[in-house]
This record gives structure tokens, C-alpha cells and sequence, in this order.
């Protein structure tokens, strides 16, 4: 019996079929089967924030939701994030100017919870920001420009 | 950390989720969330042939109040027990052990059923159904039964679920009033598996506490419902509680690479007695 599904998954607005092992994650499935390869394996547990990306508006660890159980979702990934004309979105342009991507390996999944984050509309401190990101390792720990480059965002869409 | 080929199969109905579950025996696993069954696949430590999955199924959803208790589907995830209005003024222990649970992204997939299934001996939601004394509701598709919080669990990460049987739901008793909540929880970094959690409930009236409801998570292979102790409270006043307490019988806390059994049995003492202070003072306050 072949182990192969057919899934359809929207990412970063394109319509994408692809029939795959069901066994695959999403992130494997972006990755090794569309090409989308923006989202990072980092832990492989759904703790390291790595392949963070949104499905259906929402953050969820890519390596540990099936990609045959997002079949007719949306999924948004790091790159998804840009502005319709493909410049950065105001985040993204943060995480540039302040500096917040030293090795980069952690930026996919920082953008991603980070929009997240600020799309709950409401005003969160420094410390607020760092507890938010709890689910995102940095092993280069350069959570300072992180937490500076997302509280820049709330600032200027708060002024 | 790459998950093994194994059949994935989407369940129409719980009813065809336990007949996927009878054809393939034991080689066969439920996927709701995947918080919990994902990463042990990943890590290599559960190799499914067949992943059956039952996140689409019309039944196991809703969340409502149903005389006297609340009826939570199986299929509510983290986050919508975080979330629920309803919760949070009918037995708001719940929505509190909730917001514990791993990070953000864990919260929007993971389920109730699923935890409740996987059964961690650390687990939140557990500890508070344990707590709140909650009978489950499973199903091996033709019949249902029953099952008492406090009895579900066997032993570590294995419960009465036969291997057709899934859970519907969970009932809960609405908290009544002049009772407090607490749960308190001590883990290495925040989002971690608690090392030891405390959840409690008490009912207060003129200046001393009349019952309570006292449950561990992490001392055992499974939540740890304290009845001696719950006994031993009637009648105390707020200072009262910390002596009542006395040392805490009946818990084997194990030894891992998050504490040794000791800090265990310290941290159960500290957070028993900390949900127990704090679920006074709020009842003090609903009074």
C-alpha cells in the first residue's frame, strides 16, 4: 500500500499539490517537497522555534504538525512576510536596522512569532516581549536586538 | 530527529477512528495536535506503521455548561481552554493550568484529549483534572463508559484506554461559590515540563477553611490526588494551613536529570502549601 497523500497547501499565497509520504512534516514537506526552505530544522521537538511559521494566521512548529493535517490550510513563512511588492514589512526592517539576525538560522522563526505577537494588538514591555519569545532559542543569545527590533514595531504603530 | 515512514489515515468519525484502530492493532497511533506524539516520533522514541488521524472529526468539540458541570470536547486545544470565557468564570483552575503548557505554538495545536491520552506524569491538565475530580468520557466507537480522573492514568504515560478506545470529552464540575483556585508550578525555564505542580481548591467561611481539594503533578507516575491532607485541612484557619500540610505521605517523587527525588518531595511540600494559601485568599475574596 503506497503511504503517498495528496495535500494542497497555500503558502505565501501560492496554491501548491503535492503528493508526498503522509509521514512528512510540514516542515519537511516545505522544505524537501516545495522548496520553501525559509523555515530551519532546529530541534526537531517543537521547542527551538526554528521552523515556526503560521498556518491559518496562527504560530505553529512545523516539525511537529503533519503537513497531511494542514491539506487545504494557509501557511505564511518567513519570507510571506514582505510587502505585496516583495520590501520588507516594518518587522522585517527592524530586525535589519537593529541588527537582530546575527547567524540568521533563529530569524524565520523570530519573524514569524514575533508577527504573531504584535498582531494581538496590545502594548507589551521589554520583559513582556522576552517572555513572549520563550519558545525561540538564539543560540547566538543575541536576544537584545531581537527584543529592540520588535518593541521598535509596537512603538512606531503605537505613536 | 527525522519521523520513519508510517501510513498516514484521516478518520471520518470517532467510529471510524476505532475501526482504523482495530485493523491496525498495535502498530496504530491517534493523532490530534501531534504535540506530544510528533516529537516522540521524531526523537525515534514511538515508531507508528499507521497515524490515524482524528483532528477533522465532527464529534469531541464544544464546550458547554451542562447542570452543574462543564462538558469540554476532547478536540479543544490549549489555547481555547486558555481563552474560554466560559471556563474562566465556571472552574477558572483550567484555563490557569493551560497557559503553562509548553510555548504559544504548542497551545494552538495541542488538545486536551491529547494530553489527557498521552498521560505525562507532569502534565497540567492532568493535575487539574485530577484535582477537580473530572470523569472522562472515551469511546471505542459502539459504547462509552466513564472514567474517573483520579483512576485513568495506570501508570507512567499509560492510562485505562483500551487500544480501540479514544476520549470524547471531559466533564467538570462548575466551581461553586465561596471556593478558590491555585496552581502553581515549578519548572527549569519557563514552557519546560513542570518538576513538581500543585493544583488546589478551597472553600472558606468565617475566617477558616471548610474543605479542600489538593492534587501533585511530577511526584508519582501519575497525578497524585492527596486525600489525607484534603482531611487533615478541615477547619484550619489561613496560618493553619502551612502546619496541616505536615509532611506529604504517599508521593514516590522519582530522581531525573530535572531534580532528584528529594527536591521533589521539598518542592511538593512548598507548592502544596503555596496553592493551598493562594486558593484561600481567593475564596476569601469570592466570599
Amino acid at each position: 500500500m503506497s503511504s503517498d497523500v495528496t495535500v494542497t497547501i497555500t503558502v505565501n499565497g501560492r496554491q501548491l499539490t503535492r503528493t508526498a509520504g503522509g509521514h512528512l512534516s510540514l516542515l519537511r514537506w516545505l522544505r524537501e517537497i516545495a522548496g520553501v526552505t525559509d523555515p530551519k530544522c532546529g530541534c526537531g521537538e517543537g521547542i527551538c522555534g526554528a521552523c515556526a511559521v503560521l498556518v491559518d494566521g496562527r504560530p505553529v512548529s512545523s516539525c511537529i504538525v503533519l503537513a497531511a493535517q494542514v491539506d487545504g490550510g494557509e501557511v505564511t513563512t518567513a519570507s510571506g512576510l514582505c510587502e505585496p511588492d516583495g520590501s520588507f514589512s516594518p518587522l522585517q526592517e527592524a530586525f535589519h536596522q537593529h541588527h537582530a539576525a546575527q547567524c540568521g538560522f533563529c530569524t524565520p522563526g523570530m519573524l514569524v512569532c514575533a508577527t504573531a505577537m504584535l498582531a494581538e494588538d496590545r502594548r507589551l514591555s521589554r520583559p513582556e516581549i522576552r517572555e513572549a519569545l520563550h519558545g525561540n532559542l538564539c543560540r547566538c543569545t543575541g536576544y537584545g536586538p531581537i527584543v529592540t527590533a520588535i518593541d521598535s514595531v509596537q512603538q512606531g504603530s503605537h505613536r | 530527529m527525522y519521523s520513519r515512514r508510517f501510513q498516514y489515515v484521516r478518520a471520518q468519525s470517532l467510529g471510524d477512528a476505532c475501526d482504523m484502530l482495530r485493523r491496525h492493532g498495535d502498530g496504530a497511533k491517534v493523532i490530534a495536535g501531534g504535540q506530544s506524539l510528533l516529537p516522540m516520533v521524531n526523537v525515534g522514541l514511538v515508531t507508528p506503521e499507521v497515524v490515524v488521524d482524528i483532528s477533522r472529526v465532527p464529534e469531541a468539540r464544544g464546550l458547554a455548561r451542562d447542570d452543574g458541570f462543564v462538558v469540554i470536547g476532547a478536540l479543544n486545544t490549549h489555547r481555547e481552554l486558555m481563552t474560554s470565557e466560559l471556563l474562566q468564570a465556571d472552574q477558572p483552575l483550567i484555563p490557569a493550568a493551560a497557559s503553562h503548557i509548553g510555548n504559544d505554538r504548542v497551545r494552538n495545536r495541542g488538545t486536551l484529549g491529547g494530553s489527557l491520552a498521552h498521560s505525562d506524569p507532569a502534565g497540567e491538565l492532568p493535575l487539574v483534572m485530577t484535582a477537580i475530580s473530572a470523569m472522562y468520557e472515551v469511546t471505542d466507537g459502539s459504547s462509552t463508559r466513564e472514567v474517573k480522573a483520579e483512576e485513568f492514568a495506570t501508570s507512567f504515560l499509560t492510562t485505562q484506554l483500551e487500544p480501540d478506545e479514544v476520549v470524547v470529552a471531559a466533564r467538570v464540575p462548575v466551581l461553586g461559590p465561596g471556593w478558590g483556585w491555585s496552581f502553581c508550578e515549578m519548572s527549569r525555564r519557563k514552557g519546560d515540563f513542570a518538576v513538581v505542580a500543585a493544583a488546589a481548591l478551597v472553600r472558606s467561611a468565617g475566617g477558616a477553611l471548610v474543605e479542600a481539594r489538593l492534587a501533585l503533578g511530577g511526584v508519582a507516575d501519575h497525578p497524585v490526588r492527596l486525600g489525607a491532607v484534603e482531611a487533615a485541612l478541615a477547619g484550619a484557619t489561613y496560618d493553619e494551613i502551612g502546619p496541616r500540610v505536615g509532611a506529604i505521605e504517599g508521593i514516590r517523587p522519582l530522581s531525573d536529570t530535572n531534580a532528584s527525588g528529594e527536591y521533589r518531595r521539598h518542592l511538593s511540600r512548598v507548592l502544596a502549601v503555596r496553592a493551598l494559601e493562594e486558593a484561600y485568599r481567593r475564596s476569601e475574596e469570592v466570599e
